[in-house]
């Protein structure tokens, strides 16, 4: 009984591994992030220290981690598992102190990704990683790596059943599932103008009218809602100077790409066939914002 | 990427998706229309007003028997000195004087330094890529009422409060906003899409005076970089679609139920940054939509010296 118990005690190391390399990652992308110094306002332990000092604070956090896990996994020296306990013990009193102090920032145990006020389940997740810590150290000196290499049934049921307990309480995993699912739609992301060129480049519209542009580069360019538009000096059906306007969708890898012909006077010029009802991958279904206006 | 003329894009983009083409400025509703005036103040007694407008032209213009002027404080409309700049909110065809703001300057930016003294202060502010460094008096009379709104009075922090021009110099007179806890390179997130793309927006309006005098349009936080050639542009916490210069919104004050339609014809690249709301009339969801100039903020009922009201846009 008591060498089964060891068994999965020791099996938790590559848990702990992972959370820590996680942990490590995750807190380096945040500090050198392109939101820098200032998006750190609201994460973690750091908000306690003054503000030049919470870049390094956190740093220091993902070298503390990134030691241990080497020593973890590559040694089964003692003072790593003392050292991982001691860091769970004083990552719980910290958190505990931070929900005391600053109820309003997440944990920022995993970067800018827990920004989640601590709660319960921030808490309980490291008390549980303090007594896997603990019961690394009472499994005895086996180093991370051999539990993998000659990893058993139980211990295999062992590592996920801490990873899965180690999930549940991680408030992070529902933050990103509601990110992913709840994604910005098209008029409020960020897109790029040289994918909508090159999209353009490769529609039937612009093949179609190809010949009647001047110029190929555009003599504008501008995007609004889930549309670019570039305008292209060319040719009307008698020969006049128009601007010819391509509008590309910004969804989807064939978008809907609408053209009209501009006279000088801001009237449209020819025929141009209707355009056709624009419909996406995401689901935002052409532009309701422009749409609700239309009427 | 090139730009042409921003004025023919909305042209242009209505031939490409097929929609009408609506015309800008205020939409008839209930109530009379209200007019902005702009110009130098050449004469003022107590009941004829005459300006210069920036085109050159003389006005002469009726002074209501309730109408009051601001210049830094409420003032008679005979009191004001030849030369200030006034913005006019005017009734009946813009001919009778409803309000009159004068010298009035909004000052909106990021403190870079806060001078010593005990009495009164200058303090310097970075107002965005377009107006660059600012200083501004902070005199001793409104430190305390400015220091509640604005705790954090240190580098690196939002400020925003409207004053009066005088000498040159902008003296600030009263706060239009709680100072934003954050650091301006912090700005929240905005919330998830919950329900996907939405049709209107809501939030707070603000005015600005980094427009030309007299122009009406809005400065749009919501703007590719590579279009407006602005790098601190593309920030809000408001959930707000990207737009260009040249689009057309249309902003609605709630609070005075007035609607008007205006070109974005700059960067919203400070308004962006706050993510603060407007309690004019009950409290509006956080953050600025839209930066209005000082002419179309009063068309649309705004006050100059209440600094916001709270708005709704449509995307025209």
């Amino acid at each position: 009984m008591t060498e089964t118990l060891r068994t999965i005690a020791a099996a938790q190391l590559p848990v702990l591994s992972v959370l820590l390399a996680l942990g490590t990652v995750a807190k380096i992308r945040t500090a050198r992030g392109d939101r820098g110094l200032g998006g750190m306002s609201g994460l973690g332990p750091a908000v306690l220290v003054p503000e030049h000092w919470r870049a390094p604070v956190m740093l220091g956090c993902a070298a503390g981690e990134a030691i241990l896990v080497g020593g973890l996994m590559a040694t089964g020296h003692p003072v790593f598992r003392w050292g991982t306990t001691a860091f769970f013990a004083v990552a719980t009193y910290v958190l505990w102190e931070l929900r005391r102090r600053r109820p309003d920032v997440g944990c920022g145990c995993f970067g800018e990704v827990s920004a989640v006020p601590v709660g319960f389940r921030s808490f309980t997740r490291t008390v549980v990683l303090t007594a896997m810590a603990v019961g690394a150290v009472w499994a005895g000196p086996v180093p991370g790596w051999s539990v993998l290499a000659g990893i058993s049934w139980t211990e295999g049921l062992a590592v996920a059943g801490g990873l899965l307990l180690v999930a549940a309480f991680s408030p992070e995993i529902e933050e990103t599932a509601a990110r992913f699912r709840h994604r910005a739609p098209c008029e409020e992301r960020p897109a790029d103008a040289a994918t909508a060129a090159a999209r353009l480049r490769s529609s039937t519209a612009w093949r179609a009218y190809e010949g009647s542009l001047t110029s190929a580069e555009p003599a504008d360019s501008w995007r609004e809602l889930c549309w670019r538009f570039f305008v292209h000096p060319g040719r009307g059906p008698d020969g006049e100077p128009v601007d010819v306007v391509f509008a590309v969708y910004l969804s989807g890898r064939k978008p809907a790409v609408r053209v009209a012909l501009v006279g000088s006077d801001g009237r449209a010029v020819g025929t141009v066939p209707p355009p056709e009802p624009v419909t996406t991958a995401d689901g935002a279904g052409g532009s309701p914002a422009l749409a609700a206006h239309d009427h | 990427m090139p730009q042409r003329s921003v004025d023919r894009r909305r042209a242009l983009a209505s031939a490409a998706l097929g929609r009408p083409l609506a015309g800008s400025g205020p939409v008839p509703g209930d109530g009379e229309l209200l007019h902005a005036v702009t110009g130098t103040v050449l004469d003022a007694s107590p009941h004829l007003i005459i300006i210069e407008t920036s085109d050159g032209e003389e006005e002469r213009l009726v002074v209501a028997p309730w109408a009051t002027a601001w210049r830094g404080d409420t003032v008679a409309p005979a009191d004001l000195p030849p030369g200030a700049n006034v913005v006019i909110r005017a009734l009946k065809a813009g001919r009778v004087v409803d309000r009159i703001w004068a010298d009035a300057t909004r000052i909106t930016g990021v403190i870079q330094e806060v001078g010593p003294g005990a009495r009164d202060r200058t303090v310097e502010l970075y107002c965005g890529p377009h107006r660059g460094m600012r200083t501004v008096v902070v005199p001793y009379a409104v430190s305390g009422r400015l220091r509640v709104r604005h705790p954090k009075f240190e580098p690196g922090y939002l400020f925003d409060a409207v004053g009066v021009v005088e000498d040159g110099v902008a003296h600030v007179r009263l706060p239009t906003t709680s100072q934003p806890p954050y650091r301006w390179t912090s700005v929240p997130e905005p919330p998830l899409a919950y329900g996907g793309a939405q049709p209107h927006v809501s939030g707070t309006a603000t005015w600005s005076d980094g427009f030309d005098f007299g122009e009406r349009g809005a400065a749009y936080p919501m703007l590719e970089s590579s279009d407006a050639e602005c790098d601190e542009v593309g920030r809000s916490c408001a959930r707000l679609p990207y737009l260009a210069l040249g689009s057309a919104l249309e902003v609605r004050n709630v609070c005075a139920g007035r609607t008007s339609v205006v070109p974005v014809v700059t960067c919203g690249c400070l308004a962006g940054r706050f993510c603060d709301r407007c309690l004019e009339c009950g409290t509006s969801p956080r953050g600025r939509i839209a930066e209005l100039s000082p002419a179309s903020f009063v068309e649309l009922g705004g006050e100059l010296t209440k600094g916001c009201f709270n708005a709704r846009i449509t995307l025209g």
